[in-house]
């Protein structure tokens, strides 16, 4: 066990170097990157970028710059952007979490809620009318672009419906903080977190619905059926017990990735500053320290989710252990 | 100047709308600050400009902000219209006097200055703060200020800059002297731009990046983080010492917000939530803001032309006639359809924009050649094209990635395959678009670019934009982005400069002519003159457009 | 079987779309017509109106007109909207299938080399595929697309240009590659401890027969699994790529270019981004059904989630 939790950990590191290593990579390959021009400004003299180069170290060979960028960011927390002169990398990080946190946060509750409903209420009701309604819903959630849906809800909601009773409470676009003004904060996120939701809610639905179609055909949920137990009591007692494993799974992974900065597509309709859309922007730009920071950052969250996953899975199945 | 991602452009022309406001009288400003003084006042921007160290931000953004936060020797007139032109002493009780052939400026400062730290201003703050120019690197430190005497060594070693014979403090008499290698028609622009503001001597020699340095002006920043907020306040030691150098300003608090989309910026001011947005709105909000809210809207046209830069160096326009085939190709007014109509932007087939130093109207790429521009000439073109043999060439256009440029090489694509080329567009990082174009390594055929003035005077497009000297091969700060050397226009050019130490207007005549010579050669093809469109809340008055940095908010009041 | 008809459907409108530009519309989808003018219901209208209104700021494209020409009015460019939705539809589905096959083709190498010899060969592998795994698939596509599509890629003799549709090919066709590879090379284990290939093995039958005829057929009926669902997320993934502006490059269409164009036009003519919108919606959900019944019909257990 104890093994087994190091192991992962050295993973988790060798991934995330390897990532760090890439994006380093990318960002010197691309042409018209060089930093020191685009920090000295616009018509420079080539003395004044001679200097630039020199002051931020881009005279040195890749490996050194490399490891002092690293130390910079996780020894001495000092990395700055080279866009924005003097800002430091780290805590515009940190300043974006919440924004992320909060937008998948909300969501999550959305489609957690959504996919248990749909699907369990599609399962109990298998074969039907509304069951094939629900699935063909639960599969358009699933078909549509996330950013084309978000900006049909912006169309209906910030502009053409904006005037009238139904949306008028919408505010204009971009984040307000949940400390200072809570009320504000829920009523920008509600969007947002619909839009983001409908996706999941369409996936979870239809992975549960299998699963419990599944069960059913269980022993233990005949002998369950046979001895008269009510089906509610059957479905939500038995049938869904087991069949949570995968969902639980998959929100993991899901939520790791989401907080890592994958919802980036819906920050940056939404234009909430959130990691993703700092990743977004950051890779436009090519500032690498944001890039970086940001980049690792996902990464972290990324393993990490796999991480709880696969310790979660030992301890919920036992068979997973010899794996 | 270059505009980045629209947010570097300075500078405009004539306010239309507000053009004879400016000349209110003390009496009139003296009703207006004891009626209107007070509030605060919100403006917003989808991005923050940068590092706050005034010697180093570039960008018009900023520049405008720094109006009211930081003063120089000498300033722009802070007044509406062509006359903001006008060079006035701030710091300086006068304008220096010149000795030794222009060569020696001397200064007088004015006396009871107190830095918002409350430190009072000295002539070793001056001293210091040029010094300074050197040791942070700043961006036109080679260009602006390589003029001073031991400018030389300090760009070479920046870290140990001493200007003591350049720039000579003399504390008795408060006086400053400025040696120059070379007489400078252009120096006291130098001077009124932000990059040689006087700061305290004890400014850190690096770049301070989101700290704030104490300043002289109206205002001081009293927070600033590029995520979220600069928030400026009243400078508590300020008292007003000149109205045209640096006037008080109506509003108690400005709260410049940052990360609103244009639109929701557009919605924010609409609903009395902003009183003004940075960035140009939306294309798809205009014809909404100039019918519904029309009264609220301002537009002023812009020291800038957008242009497309063919590179000399590289076929097929190292051919002079396919440059002109495509001057004469390309429909102005569908560009400027582009850009938002005919009330946004001018079409143009010159270097310089109208009413600046040096400008007279020409255009010979168009059907009808005269002073303007009437309609494209597709026959002449194909004629041109036919004779240099070059049809069926691969030609690639870099745009930025925003909707306009974007937009335009489009269009431009499909004016050259017109032609017969094979065209393609590849629209890059509107951040790194502008170095990339520069850099001949990436061998780039037709990009789209703009320039926005400095200050004004003609050598600030022609020399800067087209002279051996901004071309360097391999560089990522080669703003001759077409690569063209013309020696003997290099020549005239220099021949200009100095003849304006003496002449300026037979200087001006001068530029005319290398304005239209280098047409004549088409290294460029200018597009159109831009216009600048203010939004402001219905609550905002006294708005006053400088043609040197845009919109003056401390002349506007909220109250 | 419906969905398989309107995929037809679909496909054939895309085929169709040059006929549909020369004849019908009468129209040249790629160059701009910013002056021109046409005839709507007996007025001759211009194609790009400036506004009249107040100070004439801006300048509205021609809305739907329901007849053959501009039938759902211009672009920014003043460009027929119908006809590039068509053009659109074909670059999206044969980016679409194009990576779909190229990334299967990807994943089962690297599943199958990996799986197969086991090893140091393995490890290597699969270390590379955790990397690129815990790469955000986004964000991964993004820093590919910046640099590819900045400068364009030539390794030795193949060199592809920057506007190329190559570029979204490969970029979509490699950030999948995890996802399939790894229940590959899990398939192939669990295939190499199986007792009929136990058996083949123990009679002396070479390995790369083994691998040839026992194993890659039945991954295969895994992979075929894969097809239908792997190129509706391609298309969903070309359409954001694309959409960021990192996709398909002008002049060239997609259906995410066209969404992206639109939104500078989303606030008077939003029938620009949301026609394209509504054909992925389509396209995608008829091969998600499509995806279910051959996953039914193969091996019902089988999932695929990439993220």
């Amino acid at each position: 066990m104890i093994t087994a939790l190091i192991r992962r950990l050295v993973e988790m590191l060798f991934v995330m170097f390897g990532i760090s290593v890439m994006v380093f990579l990318i960002f010197f390959a691309t042409p018209g990157s060089d930093p020191a021009a685009r920090i000295a400004g616009r018509n420079a003299s080539q003395e004044t970028v001679a200097q630039v180069r020199l002051d931020f170290g881009f005279d040195k060979p890749l490996p050194v710059q490399y490891g002092l960028m690293m130390k910079r960011l996780f020894v001495d927390q000092d990395l700055k952007s080279f866009v924005n002169r003097g800002q430091n990398v780290v805590p515009q990080v940190i300043e974006a979490t919440p924004v992320t946190l909060s937008l998948v946060f909300g969501a999550a509750v959305l489609w957690v809620l959504g996919g248990l409903a749909v699907g369990v209420v599609a399962a109990a009701v298998q074969g039907s009318l509304l069951d094939k309604g629900l699935m063909v819903l639960a599969l358009i959630g699933v078909s549509m672009p996330v950013f084309w849906f978000g900006e049909v809800m912006n169309l209906i909601t910030q502009a053409r419906l904006h005037d009238t009773w139904m949306f008028s409470w919408v505010p204009a676009l971009g984040y307000k903080p949940l400390t200072t003004a809570p009320w504000e904060w829920f009523k920008t996120l509600v969007i947002p977190w619909i839009t983001l939701a409908v996706l999941y809610i369409g996936i979870y639905g239809r992975v549960l619905r299998a699963n419990l179609v599944e069960a059913y055909q269980e022993d233990f949920i005949r002998t369950a059926r046979a001895k008269g137990l009510s089906p509610m009591r059957v479905m939500l007692r038995h049938a869904l017990r087991v069949s949570l494993i995968p969902f639980i799974t998959m929100f993991g992974l899901d939520f790791g990735v989401l907080v890592g900065g994958s919802a980036l597509l819906t920050e940056v309709v939404f234009g909430l500053n959130g990691i993703g859309h700092l990743t977004y922007t950051a890779l436009l730009n090519l500032d690498l320290p944001m890039i970086l920071a940001t980049v690792i950052y996902a990464a972290f969250f990324v393993v990490l989710a796999n991480a709880v996953v696969d310790v979660l899975y030992i301890f919920i199945d036992p068979r997973m252990r010899e794996a | 100047m270059s505009s980045r991602s629209l947010r570097l452009g300075t500078t405009a022309l004539a306010g239309l709308i507000l053009a004879s406001t400016g000349a209110a009288s003390a009496a009139d400003r003296a009703a207006d600050m004891a009626a209107h003084r007070g509030g605060t006042m919100r403006l917003v921007a989808s991005a923050a400009g940068g590092t706050i160290d005034p010697m180093i931000n570039y960008t018009s953004q900023y520049w405008q902000i720094y109006q009211s936060i930081y003063d120089g020797l000498l300033a722009f007139k802070h007044t509406s219209g062509a006359a903001a032109f006008e060079i006035v002493p701030d710091l300086a009780e006068a304008l220096p006097v010149a000795s030794n052939d222009g060569k020696t400026l001397t200064f007088k400062l004015r006396q009871g200055i107190k830095f918002s730290n409350g430190q009072p201003l000295t002539t070793k703050d001056v001293v210091a703060s040029f010094e300074r120019i050197f040791k942070v690197s700043s961006p036109t430190s080679g260009t602006f200020y390589a003029g001073i005497v031991g400018a030389d060594a300090c760009l070479k070693a920046p870290a140990d800059c001493s200007l003591k014979e350049g720039v000579i403090g003399d504390e008795a008499t408060g006086t400053v002297t400025i040696n120059l290698v070379a007489a400078d028609p252009e120096f006291f622009f130098k001077l009124a731009v932000p990059h040689a503001v006087i700061l305290p001597a004890d400014a850190p020699a690096k770049d301070v990046g989101t700290e704030p340095i104490a300043g002289t002006g109206a205002y001081k920043v009293a927070a600033y983080d590029p995520n979220t907020q600069l928030k400026l306040v009243r400078n508590p030691e300020f008292k007003e010492w000149s109205v045209d150098a640096q006037p008080d300003g109506f509003v108690d608090e400005v709260h410049y917000d940052f990360g609103l989309t244009e639109e929701a910026g557009i919605t924010a001011i609409q609903n009395g939530q902003a009183d003004w947005l940075f960035d140009p709105p939306p294309a798809d909000r205009l014809t909404e803001l100039g019918s519904k809210y029309q009264n609220q809207v301002h537009i002023n046209k812009l020291m800038a032309y957008w242009y497309a830069p063919m590179n000399t160096n590289l076929a097929p326009f190292n051919d002079v006639r396919v440059r002109q085939a495509l001057n004469y190709a390309i429909d102005r007014d569908a560009i400027v359809g582009l850009f938002g109509g005919t009330a946004l932007a001018d079409p143009t087939c010159q270097i310089l924009p109208p009413s600046f130093p040096g400008y007279k109207p020409f255009c010979s790429y168009t059907a009808d050649p005269g002073e303007a521009w009437s309609a494209p000439d597709l026959d002449k073109a194909k004629e041109l094209v036919k004779a240099s043999g070059t049809a069926g060439q691969k030609v690639t256009i870099i745009t930025e990635d925003t909707a306009v440029s974007k937009a335009i090489g489009t269009y431009l694509q499909s004016v050259l395959t017109d032609l017969g080329y094979e065209a393609a567009v590849k629209p890059i990082s509107t951040n790194i678009q502008f170095t990339y174009i520069q850099n001949t390594n990436n061998n780039v055929q037709l990009s789209i670019s703009q320039w926005y003035q400095d200050y004004p005077a003609a050598s600030d497009f022609l020399n800067v934009l087209l002279s051996c000297a901004s071309f360097t091969p391999g560089s990522d700060a080669s703003i001759n982005i077409s690569g063209y050397c013309n020696k003997d226009l290099d020549a005239k050019m220099q021949a200009a400069l100095k003849l304006a130490n003496t002449d300026q207007a037979a200087a001006n005549a001068e530029w005319s002519k290398i304005d239209a010579a280098f047409m004549a050669e088409a290294p460029v093809a200018p597009l159109f003159n831009p216009k600048r469109v203010d939004f402001v809340s219905a609550r905002l008055g006294g708005y006053t457009f400088s043609s040197s940095f845009q919109w003056l908010f401390a002349n506007a009041w909220v109250k | 079987m419906t969905a398989a008809v309107v995929l037809l459907i679909v496909i054939i409108l895309a085929l169709a779309a040059p006929f549909y530009a020369s004849t019908i519309a009468h129209t040249d989808p790629f160059r701009s017509t910013l002056t021109a003018k046409i005839v709507v219901d007996g007025k001759r209208v211009p194609v790009m109106a400036p506004s009249t209104e107040g100070l004439g700021l801006g300048v509205t494209p021609i809305g739907p007109t329901f007849q053959a020409q501009y039938f759902l009015g211009a672009d920014t460019q003043g460009r027929d909207v119908a006809a590039r939705l068509l053009y659109g539809g074909r670059n999206s589905l044969m980016i679409a299938s194009a990576s779909t096959l190229l990334c299967l083709t990807l994943a089962t190498l690297i599943g199958v080399v990996s799986g197969f010899f086991g090893g140091t060969t393995d490890m290597l592998l699969s270390r590379f595929l955790d990397v690129l795994w815990a790469f955000p698939v986004y964000l991964l596509a993004i820093s590919l697309s910046i640099i590819l599509i900045a400068q364009g890629i030539s390794i030795g003799p193949i060199t592809i240009d920057s506007g190329s549709l190559a570029l979204p090919i490969a970029i979509i066709g490699i950030i999948y590659v995890p996802y399939v590879a790894r229940p590959v090379r899990g398939q192939v284990i669990a295939l190499k401890k199986s007792e009929f290939v136990l058996a083949s093995t123990g009679l002396g039958i070479p390995r790369w027969r083994i691998l040839l005829f026992d194993i890659l057929p039945n991954v295969m009926t895994t992979l075929i699994v894969f097809v239908p669902l792997m190129m509706a997320l391609n298309i969903i993934t070309e359409s954001s790529l694309s959409f960021l502006s990192i996709g398909v490059q002008p002049p060239d269409a997609s259906w995410g270019t066209i969404i992206q164009d639109g939104q500078a036009l989303l606030y008077n003519r939003p029938v620009v981004s949301l026609a394209p919108g509504i054909a992925i919606v389509i396209t995608v959900l008829a091969l998600n059904i499509l995806g279910d019944g051959v996953r039914d019909a193969f091996d019902p257990r089988s999932k695929l989630r990439p993220r």
